[in-house]
This record gives C-alpha cells, sequence and structure tokens, in this order.
C-alpha cells in the first residue's frame, strides 16, 4: 500500500515537473517575445541549471545572447553577450555533438563576432562559421535552418565579392518549402526562420 | 523506512509549505549596485533579475537549506547557502571574475600579438600584410620599439644588445638556430612561417625567470591550437613557390607548408649591387601536428631548412672572393600542456635542433655543425585568484665541431656544453591596483664550471581598466657564444646584464600606447685583441656597457575609418667596451634614433589593402681612420619607405604586390677601410650597402577550402 502510494505521488510528481518544465520555457520564450532580453536570458539560465537533461534552455539562451548582439553597438556589451551564448553552446555541445541546431545556434555566435568588426573578427570567424554549417549539413541535409543560414551567410561573402547569388537563392527556396513542411517535435523545439527566410528570397527576386 | 519518511518529509516541505519572499540587494566591491544579475535558488525557476539600484525580490515555494546561485556576466558567480524562510533581505557582493580584463599583467618589457594577448600590439595578419616585412617574422618585429634596424645583417637587435642576445622560443621549447645561415653583410630571415603561428611575445627586457640563456630579449612563438577548417594553399611568387595544406580531425589535426625560394630568375631581372655566381635557394618545409587530450593538448612541430648561395664579396683590401655557402637545418619540437588535479598546469617538452654549414672561400673551407638539445618541464599551481606559483628546470645541450682546412691547414674544434637550471615564481595580486610577480632563476654551467642566480622582479598598478604602470627588475646570464667557446680551454665565464624598466600602457578601444624607459647594465664582456677572434687571441672579461632609452609606441585603429596605423620610435644611448673595441664607444649596429611609420588602409570598393611602412633610423657610428679616434664618425640617415598591396581578387584569392624603397634613398650602412693609406695619405673606403637598391615581390595566394563531404562526415 505504502509502496503505491509512493509510486503514485512520485509520478505525480514527475508529471508536475514536466509540465512545470513547459510553463516555464514558454514563459520564458514569452519574455524573449517580449523583447525583454535580460530577463529572458535569466529564465532560460534558471530552467537550464534546474534540468541538465534539457538541452533546449541553453539553446535559447544561446540563442537570445546572440541575437542581442545585434541590437547594441558596445563593445564590451557585444562581447559579454557572445561570450555567455558562448558558454551555453559549449555546455551542449559536450553533452551531444550531433544535434544540427547546436551547430545552426554556434554559426550564428561566429556570425555576429564578425558583424560587431569585421575588420578585426572575419579573418578568424568565417571559417568557423562554415565550418559549423557544414557540420550541421552533414547531420541534417534537410533541416530548413540549416540549409537557410547556410545559404545567407554564404550571400554575404559572395555579394561582397560581386558573385553571383543564384546558387543560394535557390537553397533559400529549398529551405522555405522544407520550412512550410516541417513539423516540429514539440512545441518548444526550434521553429524559427520563415520571416526572416521570406525576407531574404524578397531581395532574391529584385 | 528511513528513506522513505526523508522523501515524505522533503516532498511535504516542498508543496505543503507556503510561499517565502526572498529579496535584497547585489552590488560589486565599491558597494556599487550591479543590475541585470540572476538571482535564484539553484534547482529551481525561482529568481530574479536584479534591478538598476542591484535590487531583487521573488517568492518561492521551497524552504530549508537551499542554495542561492548568483550570476551575472564579467562576474565570478556565486553559490551562498540560505533558508527561504529566514526573510531577511540578503547582501550579496559580486567579485569581478578572476580572468576578466581586470587581472593584473605586468607589462613591462612586454608586447604581444594574437587572440589571447590582453593587448595586442601586432594582430598575426600583420606580419604578411605590413609592407616591406614580405612574410618575415623578424622584419615585422623591426616595426616594434626597442629594436634596432641592422638592414646588413636582418637579425634582432634589441636595446643595444647583440642578435645574438635574443633567444627564440617556440610553444615554450627553446630554438637552436632561429635564423637562415648567412655570411657578412648579406641579410637573413626568419626561418619561420608565420601562418603556422597564433601569437607571440616579444620581450624587448625584464622577462620571467622562466627564461634564461638571453641577456636583452625573448621572442616566444606560439603554434595555432587549433586550425579552423581543413584547407590547402597554393602560392606563387616572382621568387618561388610554397605549398600548405591543413587536415583536421576530431581530436586531432595537422598542418604542414613547403616552400622553394629561387632568386636566379628575379635577379636576371632587377640590377643587383653584388655579383652572384649562384642566387639564393632553398627548400624549407615545417609541419605542426596537434592532438587533444581530455584535460591537454600534445603539439609536434619539425621544420627542414635547405639553402645555398654563391657570390663575389667585395672588398677594398683583397677585392673579390668567392664565397659559398650550403647550410642545412633541422628542427623539432614536441611539447605537451594540460592541467590536472586541483588548479595545477602543467608543461613539458623536448626539443632537438641541428645546423650544418659548408662555407667555401677562395682556398679555404669551413664545415661546422650545431646539435641543440633542449628539455623543459614547468608546474603551475593557482592557489587563489590572486596567487600562482611556478616552477620548472631547464637543461640546455649544445655539441658543436668545426673544421677548417686550406692549404697545408687543418684546424679542428669542438667543445659540449651543458646547462642546467631551474627555477620558481610567484604571481600575485597585492590588491586590485598592486600585482607582481618575483622569481629567481638558478643555471649550472658545466662547460664553464659555474652556477649564478638570477633574480627577477617585476610589479604593476593599475590606475583603471584602460592605462597601468609598471616595473621590472632583471638580472640575466647568458654563456658565450660558439665563436668563442670553440677556443675552449679558455677560462670562460658567462656575460651579465641587468635590467631596469619603467612602463606606461593604455588600452582602450583599438587604441594603444606604449611608454618604456630602460637601464641596462652590463658586465662581463668577452673582450679579444685581434681583428678577429682566432686561436692566437688572448681572450678577457672585462668588458662593461650600459644602455638607457626611451620607447614609444602608438597604435590607433579607430580615429581614421578603415586606416590602421602604428608609430615605433626608440631613442638609445649606448656604449660598450667589448669584443676587440679598444675604448668604450657605442657599436656600429647602434642608430641613436629609429622611427617606424606603418599604416594599412582598407580600401572596400577596390576590395584592397595598401600598405606603407616608413622606417628612419639616424647615422650609425663608424671609424674613420683618416681622423683621430674609434668611432669617429656617423653614416648619413637611413630612410626605407615600402609599398604594399593586397588585392581580393575573391574570398580566397590574393594578389599582393611590394616594392621596398620606393624613393630610391641611397642607403649606406657602413664603410670599409682600405687597411694602409693610398700615395696620398689617405685611406680609401668602400660603402657598405644593401644587396639591391630595392625589392619587388608579386604573389598570388590561394586558399582552397576543403569541402569534400565524404572527408568532413568521418570526421565528426
Amino acid at each position: 500500500m505504502k509502496a503505491i502510494t509512493l509510486v503514485l505521488i512520485l509520478m505525480s510528481w514527475v508529471a508536475g515537473a514536466q509540465s512545470k518544465f513547459e510553463t516555464g520555457m514558454q514563459k520564458a520564450l514569452a519574455l524573449w517575445g517580449e523583447n525583454k532580453t535580460g530577463e529572458a536570458s535569466a529564465l532560460f539560465e534558471r530552467i537550464a541549471a534546474a534540468e541538465p537533461d534539457q538541452w533546449l534552455p541553453n539553446y535559447y539562451l544561446a540563442m537570445v545572447n546572440a541575437t542581442a548582439s545585434f541590437q547594441t553597438r558596445d563593445k564590451e556589451a557585444v562581447s559579454a553577450y557572445l561570450t555567455r551564448a558562448q558558454q551555453a553552446v559549449d555546455v551542449e555541445m559536450a553533452k551531444d555533438d550531433r544535434n544540427p541546431e547546436l551547430y545552426v545556434v554556434q554559426a550564428l555566435v561566429y556570425t555576429a563576432w564578425i558583424v560587431s568588426d569585421p575588420m578585426v573578427h572575419a579573418m578568424v570567424y568565417s571559417p568557423k562559421a562554415m565550418e559549423a554549417y557544414q557540420k550541421a549539413e552533414m547531420l541534417a541535409p534537410d533541416n530548413p535552418r540549416v540549409v537557410f543560414g547556410k545559404a545567407e551567410f554564404e550571400m554575404g561573402t559572395a555579394r561582397y565579392f560581386g558573385k553571383d547569388v543564384k546558387p543560394m537563392c535557390e537553397q533559400v527556396n529549398r529551405a522555405i518549402a522544407l520550412f512550410k513542411a516541417e513539423k516540429p517535435q514539440s512545441p518548444l523545439y526550434p521553429a524559427w526562420g520563415l520571416e526572416r527566410a521570406l525576407m531574404v528570397q524578397q531581395e532574391c527576386n529584385k | 523506512m528511513k528513506p522513505i519518511l526523508t522523501f515524505l518529509t522533503l516532498f511535504l516541505s516542498f508543496f505543503a509549505s507556503s510561499q517565502h519572499k526572498v529579496s535584497g540587494r547585489v552590488t560589486d566591491a565599491a558597494q556599487k549596485p550591479v543590475s541585470g544579475v540572476n538571482v535564484f535558488i539553484d534547482g529551481t525557476y525561482d529568481g530574479a533579475t536584479t534591478a538598476a539600484d542591484g535590487s531583487f525580490e521573488f517568492t518561492t515555494d521551497v524552504s530549508g537549506q537551499q542554495v542561492l546561485s548568483v550570476s551575472a556576466l564579467m562576474y565570478d558567480p556565486q553559490q551562498i547557502a540560505f533558508s527561504p524562510e529566514q526573510n531577511t533581505p540578503l547582501v550579496i557582493v559580486l567579485k569581478p571574475l578572476a580572468n576578466s580584463i581586470d587581472e593584473i599583467v605586468v607589462s613591462a618589457g612586454m608586447m604581444q600579438t594574437g587572440d589571447k594577448a590582453r593587448v595586442s600590439v601586432l594582430k598575426p595578419l600583420d606580419i604578411v600584410t605590413t609592407a616591406g616585412s614580405a612574410g618575415n617574422i623578424i622584419a615585422a618585429l623591426q616595426t616594434l620599439p626597442g629594436t634596432n634596424n641592422v638592414g646588413e645583417d636582418g637579425r634582432l637587435f634589441v636595446r643595444g644588445g647583440e642578435a645574438d642576445e635574443t633567444q627564440t622560443y617556440i610553444d615554450g621549447i627553446r630554438v637552436g638556430q632561429p635564423y637562415g645561415a648567412t655570411v657578412g653583410n648579406i641579410p637573413t630571415r626568419g626561418r619561420f612561417s608565420p601562418f603556422l603561428f597564433s601569437g607571440m611575445a616579444f620581450s624587448t627586457g625584464g622577462y620571467s625567470a622562466e627564461y634564461g640563456q638571453a641577456l636583452s630579449s625573448v621572442l616566444l612563438l606560439n603554434t595555432i591550437d587549433e586550425p579552423a577548417q581543413d584547407q590547402t594553399d597554393i602560392s606563387l611568387m616572382t621568387v618561388g613557390l610554397g605549398l600548405g595544406q591543413t587536415r583536421k580531425w576530431q581530436k586531432s589535426s595537422v598542418s604542414y607548408n613547403l616552400s622553394y625560394i629561387d632568386l636566379s630568375p628575379y635577379q636576371a631581372a632587377i640590377a643587383q649591387n653584388i655579383k652572384w655566381n649562384r642566387a639564393f635557394q632553398s627548400l624549407a618545409g615545417e609541419t605542426v601536428y596537434r592532438y587533444k587530450l581530455q584535460n591537454g593538448l600534445f603539439k609536434f612541430y619539425a621544420a627542414f631548412d635547405a639553402s645555398r648561395f654563391d657570390l663575389n664579396q667585395e672588398s677594398i683590401n683583397t677585392g673579390q672572393t668567392r664565397v659559398d655557402l650550403t647550410n642545412r637545418n633541422f628542427y623539432l619540437n614536441s611539447s605537451y600542456s594540460g592541467s590536472f588535479g586541483n588548479a595545477w598546469t602543467v608543461l613539458g617538452g623536448v626539443a632537438y635542433g641541428i645546423g650544418q654549414n659548408r662555407i667555401g672561400f677562395s682556398g679555404g673551407r669551413v664545415s661546422d655543425d650545431e646539435n641543440t638539445f633542449h628539455v623543459k618541464g614547468k608546474l603551475q599551481k593557482k592557489f587563489s585568484g590572486s596567487f600562482r606559483l611556478s616552477f620548472g628546470a631547464d637543461w640546455f645541450y649544445t655539441d658543436f665541431s668545426e673544421t677548417y682546412r686550406a692549404t697545408g691547414i687543418n684546424y679542428p674544434t669542438d667543445f659540449g656544453q651543458s646547462i642546467a637550471a631551474s627555477y620558481a615564481e610567484a604571481e600575485f595580486s597585492l590588491s586590485k591596483k598592486w600585482g607582481g610577480r618575483a622569481g629567481l632563476r638558478l643555471d649550472h654551467n658545466t662547460l664553464l664550471d659555474e652556477t649564478v642566480v638570477s633574480p627577477r622582479l617585476s610589479m604593476a598598478y593599475k590606475l583603471n581598466k584602460k592605462a597601468q604602470f609598471s616595473a621590472a627588475y632583471g638580472a640575466f646570464r647568458q654563456a658565450p657564444g660558439t665563436v668563442y667557446l670553440k677556443f675552449e680551454p679558455y677560462d670562460f665565464t658567462s656575460e651579465r646584464a641587468s635590467h631596469y624598466l619603467v612602463n606606461y600602457q593604455y588600452s582602450h578601444d583599438r587604441q594603444t600606447l606604449r611608454l618604456e624607459a630602460y637601464q641596462k647594465m652590463y658586465a662581463n664582456l668577452l673582450r679579444y685583441d685581434t681583428p678577429v677572434p682566432a686561436p692566437e687571441s688572448q681572450f678577457r672579461q672585462d668588458g662593461s656597457g650600459y644602455a638607457r632609452g626611451l620607447d614609444v609606441f602608438w597604435r590607433d585603429g579607430k580615429s581614421v575609418r578603415n586606416v590602421e596605423y602604428w608609430v615605433s620610435y626608440s631613442f638609445i644611448d649606448t656604449q660598450r667596451r667589448y669584443r676587440n673595441f679598444p675604448e668604450q664607444a657605442t657599436p656600429g649596429f647602434v642608430a641613436d634614433h629609429t622611427l617606424s611609420v606603418v599604416t594599412k588602409y582598407w580600401i572596400n570598393s577596390l576590395r584592397s589593402q595598401v600598405g606603407l611602412t616608413h622606417t628612419f633610423a639616424s647615422g650609425r657610428p663608424y671609424t674613420n681612420p683618416n681622423r683621430d679616434g674609434f668611432m669617429n664618425s656617423r653614416t648619413p640617415a637611413f630612410n626605407n619607405l615600402s609599398l604594399s598591396w593586397a588585392y581580393l581578387l575573391d574570398a580566397q584569392k590574393i594578389l599582393y604586390f611590394s616594392a621596398s624603397n620606393v624613393l630610391n634613398n641611397a642607403n649606406v650602412f657602413g664603410y670599409e677601410y682600405a687597411d694602409s693609406p693610398d700615395a696620398n695619405g689617405r685611406f680609401a673606403r668602400r660603402d657598405i650597402i644593401p644587396t639591391a637598391d630595392r625589392f619587388f615581390f608579386v604573389g598570388f595566394f590561394w586558399t582552397i577550402s576543403s569541402d569534400k563531404k565524404a572527408n568532413q562526415l568521418r570526421n565528426l
């Protein structure tokens, strides 16, 4: 009898924890949506610390900080954001280095370094970003974020050197088809990218 | 039963307890509020970020012993034990991150490059893109203050010291023969390709007790830890060909490069000031293999170099003398660096180098062979953020043999020198403003049969995040060079120098200013009484000297858009009584004033980087026998304006053009006087000038990054 009670209690507790994770993550994503990046980052950090078996909190922690770095021109702030993002990526990479979404956010962190100061960082981080996309492509050739991220990154280089961007535009079109067909594994699973891909597609069609 | 009870108690406390309010305030050590700090109870989602006044407040369901995590960018994360039901406001004081920019690093003497450098004076690419350096690490370093530009030699001369007073290290291990072989008045180059190195530190004085056997300077080169990607580099140059490759696996990577240089087509096209019978020709290669272990990194580096040339050396006394030189050099170095246990780090390595020279000149031949070994071990323990102790041991061995043969002469010389050394050094910070380093080095040389102790001390005072003052003192010992030691059994002893320096450094947002004043005292310098060191020379070691001066460095990548420039100025006052000097005097390689201005302008619309480098050096002393006295005259000032243009054809193809001395200054390094006067009683002279008035270089550099999917998949 006691054993059954215990099992029941345990089960409800596990179920509770599960939904607690989801509500916590949804709250953090909502904060991010309201552009409260500091609070969103802090909540993702708390969840990451409490849920070491989940990779999504650190994934979003990296995403929030990498995207936040694009919105400031203060060099010290950029460095602080990207250091935080890199730490989060490193934690998850050490657990699983075959997750294509992690390579995408890793490439995004490198891209953010390049954007912050191309003269200083392009030389070092361009090949690293490209390598991250290549690894992601190897693991998930039909992941829309992988296809689009790589195409957009290559497009930047091609434009600079006055090269034809048509092959990248074709990849963007393919990514859009993949985005539309994508069924996220869970409501919290990364599903972003379609909007930006459509914007880039418009530039392609100009 | 008991575990269940415990569990239930815990469980009940989890749900049944009422909500507790947790509040408090976060400040830094100076009581200033810190905002945006994440304060939360470990293992729960309960927490808050601090407001602008550093305050935070949140509610939680948990109670009992809990851990409060405090995390903020740029600060040390904290874990505090507490109970939420206590209900008293918490006061949390953050400490800056131990490894953040607040750490005090003594900047006296040291100039660094690369990503890891806190204050970088040069960037890795500067070595390739500085006009006039042509990929030669040493030439790029000669645009930094404290160096004397000795165009007819090519080696590094630091603060009035001879070139052999500088030691070169790769990944912490000494390089026995860092320069290509050459003969009088033909400049040499550094052996190492800049592409394999990610950072370097160049110290012009007051360096750590880790480094010995160098009176003036150490140059520390570090190979790349982890290359970015697989790639192939091809270079086609007017002077030769180059090929490099990098392959990367999950834990290891290998890079190599090969170059073939032949100056004969170039010298046929461009007029030369000397007669070359066989233009400089060389085949050289380097390789680095790295293997990442759980807690460390193993590196293996090897370099070989075979070169030759044949020329007619001019002399006012003997006319033209034909000289030919063949040099073979091989160097290998393997090192391990890693961490273990509780904040211990270890560095260990071995190096072996062999250099062979075969020099022929009218009627005679000299062949010499030098084998050098270095074994090193170093341990470091970090006791806290403010105290670090390191200690280590070195063993250097040099085996040298030389034979001089001419008609009727066969004169062999040889020696073996073994130096065992150990050192200990403490790095400490006394407060947030004061820090320093104190060390002691013990060298035991079996050939000279002596044991010497060299203390080193440096201190730094941080004015603020951007600026610091520092000062350094050190005693340095170095055994006399090969040219003297081969005449053992003379009773030699090591030469001595002591350095005193004060430094001010400011660095902020792509601007760096360095000011350094120094005083260097020499003692036990070797003297002899013949024109060159020879078996019949009388050697003594009562020579002495001094060097004092001021070095200024300013780098700015901020003020002018797309322009990066730096200016180095050195003033030196030095005199020595050494070698065969009859009295104390300024040596012939010293210019009192040296100025280098290096500019790089990035033209976005042309996808080009244009570089201009101007070097000025005031006249150097020489002895004019037509006048009284020693070192009684000065050469005209030296001026050289070099130009370079790098054009990016696309992301992976670069076209590079450079020319030295575009203003065609007639530079004279010195004069050679006739041994005896002519009919008018005058000593005639010959100018010692560069081997060519100008140097042109055109190169095409193509990088192919590997995109082979089959390969890459295996690498993942």
